[in-house]
């Protein structure tokens, strides 16, 4: 078994099991990835970043840090200038179906109705068109969309509007959802109703979620993982298992002992490299 | 005491006007404002030329535009019944309006979508542009004759100009975000142009056909005046030409009216097929 290099100090002692489980249970790998606008001023540079399948992984960092540079590689917007960003072994060339990706704002069709956004990644899979409504009702009823499924999104909400694209994007079961700071644009309670579905559609759906956030009580409430990017080419700062009791989508959780707990060593860290 | 406690619960009587009754108020005048203007002009306008305080060679009275209308729409004009009139021109704008719209929208979405054809005509373009179409009149007349043909290419030519410039804004116009989720959904680039760049473009398609159309109007005019003897701009040419200013205003207001229809027509299904822009 040749081991897989060691990409980051950090990353290599949490997952110390063997090398050949750890390839098999990998969804994303970032290996030396060096990432910049021009090769003169990088943003990224000898950047690795294992995904587990099915965790909840969340990228923390001061702005520019380049949270959502790596978002963009692994999506397959952006190349690499060096290194390599693979999905379960292939190297990534472009955007595809089997990654998911949620936006901050403004991504949903204005012209189609919330029905037909959601049921749109299913128009290049073959899939028969009873199972289609069945699954795209199912999700309508688990982010609480009943009712609205004609509407049209200029008709919703900023928090509804957020709902159908991460209903959108998880209703085809990619692999692995990409959020970048999905939920930055909607009030405070909006947002804690969000992040708490989106919890309960992480258990029905089984694949794993990257998300890229600037609030720390978010990443402790929603992540299995919270990595902190240093503020200098995009190294692992930091990282933390976080463990809180199930159900994870408790609204309880935000105020226990052990919420407390990580919040404040996510802070301190925070607070040692701005 | 009871009826201390139910005078209580009655609604106050309150001095001032709620913020709702005062839009409506205001609606209400600004209503009357806009019907009230135009019939004082009206009424203004057929007192004075009725009075002869304005010489009528220069300003008809409207009773005198109504009564050379009904004439004209009776024994037509220049001997060629009105409606001949009124369909010949109809017919050019329609033909132009119609194939000027399908080859402006298609250049427009070969521009706006493939950068290598943006790059090849951005000079052609950005040097018609400032032209006014009206300065190639002759020209396509020497090309095309002096018949139905060069009327309509010059009506046709200043019409897709316009749809492919707002067509090519559009399909720009259209957000990164959308067309990144499409692919990420599985679109391939003939299902992102068909289901997102183009629905995007739309709003700008029609903003663009509506322009065309009214600057169509326009242009229609100006090639009858040049040269026919059939249409509306013919009517205004020729009566001119006699002095018949009754008549003139007759083929000026019939142009305002299948103008003004016209764009009615096309702002309703515009607003239908692009209910989601506000």
């Amino acid at each position: 078994m040749t081991q897989l290099p060691s990409i980051s100090p950090s990353s290599s002692s949490l997952h110390n099991r063997p090398s050949s489980h750890q390839a098999q249970d990998e969804v994303i790998c970032l290996e030396q990835v060096a990432f910049g606008y021009s090769r003169k001023r990088l943003v990224l540079q000898d950047f690795g970043l294992r995904i587990q399948r099915g965790e909840f992984l969340t990228l923390l960092g001061p702005s520019g840090c380049g949270k959502s540079t790596i978002l963009n590689l692994i999506a397959g917007f952006y190349k690499p200038l060096s290194g390599r960003v693979t999905h379960g072994g292939e190297v990534v060339k472009g955007p595809s179906a089997r990654r998911g990706v949620v936006f901050q704002g403004n991504a949903l069709f204005d012209w189609m109705t919330v029905e037909q956004n959601i049921g749109f990644g299913f128009r290049f899979k073959a899939i028969s068109k009873y199972e289609r409504q069945q699954r795209v009702k199912t999700i309508i009823e688990l982010v609480g969309l009943r009712g609205s499924e004609r509407k049209y999104p200029y008709q919703l909400s900023g928090g509804m509007r957020q709902r159908v694209a991460v209903a959108r994007s998880m209703v085809v079961q990619p692999e692995i959802l990409l959020m970048d700071e999905p939920f930055a644009a909607v009030d405070v309670q909006t947002r804690e109703g969000l992040q708490e579905e989106l919890l309960k559609l992480h258990e029905q759906v089984a694949g794993a979620i990257l998300f890229v956030t600037h609030s720390i009580e978010e990443a402790v409430f929603l992540s299995d993982r919270v990595v902190i990017l240093d503020r200098d080419l995009g190294g692992i700062y930091h990282e933390i298992a976080i463990q809180l009791p199930a159900p994870r989508y408790a609204a309880m959780n935000r105020v226990s002992e052990a919420f407390n707990h990580y919040r404040t060593e996510l802070y301190l860290k925070m607070k040692a490299i701005s | 005491m009871s009826q201390a406690i139910s005078k209580k619960s009655h609604t106050p009587a309150f001095k001032e006007q709620d913020l709702q009754t005062q839009e409506l108020r205001e609606k209400g005048v600004l209503f009357c404002v806009g019907i009230v203007i135009p019939l004082l002009i009206l009424i203004v306008w057929e007192v004075t030329t009725r009075q002869g305080w304005i010489d009528e060679l220069f300003l008809p009275s409207l009773s005198g535009i109504v009564t050379e209308f009904l004439a004209i729409a009776r024994k037509g004009y220049a001997g060629t019944p009105l409606i001949t009139h009124v369909l010949g021109s109809l017919r050019r704008v329609f033909i132009a309006f119609s194939i000027g719209t399908v080859v402006g929208l298609s250049l427009g979405l070969l521009m706006g979508y493939y950068k290598y054809v943006r790059a090849a005509f951005y000079v052609v373009t950005e040097l018609l542009r400032p032209i006014p179409p009206l300065a190639f009149i002759t020209l396509f007349i020497l090309w095309f004759g002096i018949g139905e043909v060069s009327k309509v290419l010059i009506i046709l030519y200043a019409g897709a100009l316009i749809v492919m410039l707002n067509t090519i804004a559009g399909v720009r116009s259209c957000p990164q975000n959308k067309i990144l989720a499409a692919r990420t959904l599985g679109a391939n680039d003939l299902a992102i142009f068909l289901y997102v760049i183009f629905p995007a473009a739309l709003p700008s398609i029609f903003t663009g056909m509506r322009v065309a159309l009214s600057v169509d109007f326009g242009i229609l005019v100006a090639s009858e005046l040049l040269a026919g003897d059939i249409g509306v701009g013919y009517i205004i040419q020729d009566a001119s030409v006699f002095f018949n200013v009754e008549a003139l205003f007759v083929g000026i207001l019939m142009i305002g009216f299948f103008g003004v229809l016209s764009d009615f027509i096309l702002g309703f299904i515009s607003r239908r097929l692009v209910h989601w822009q506000g």
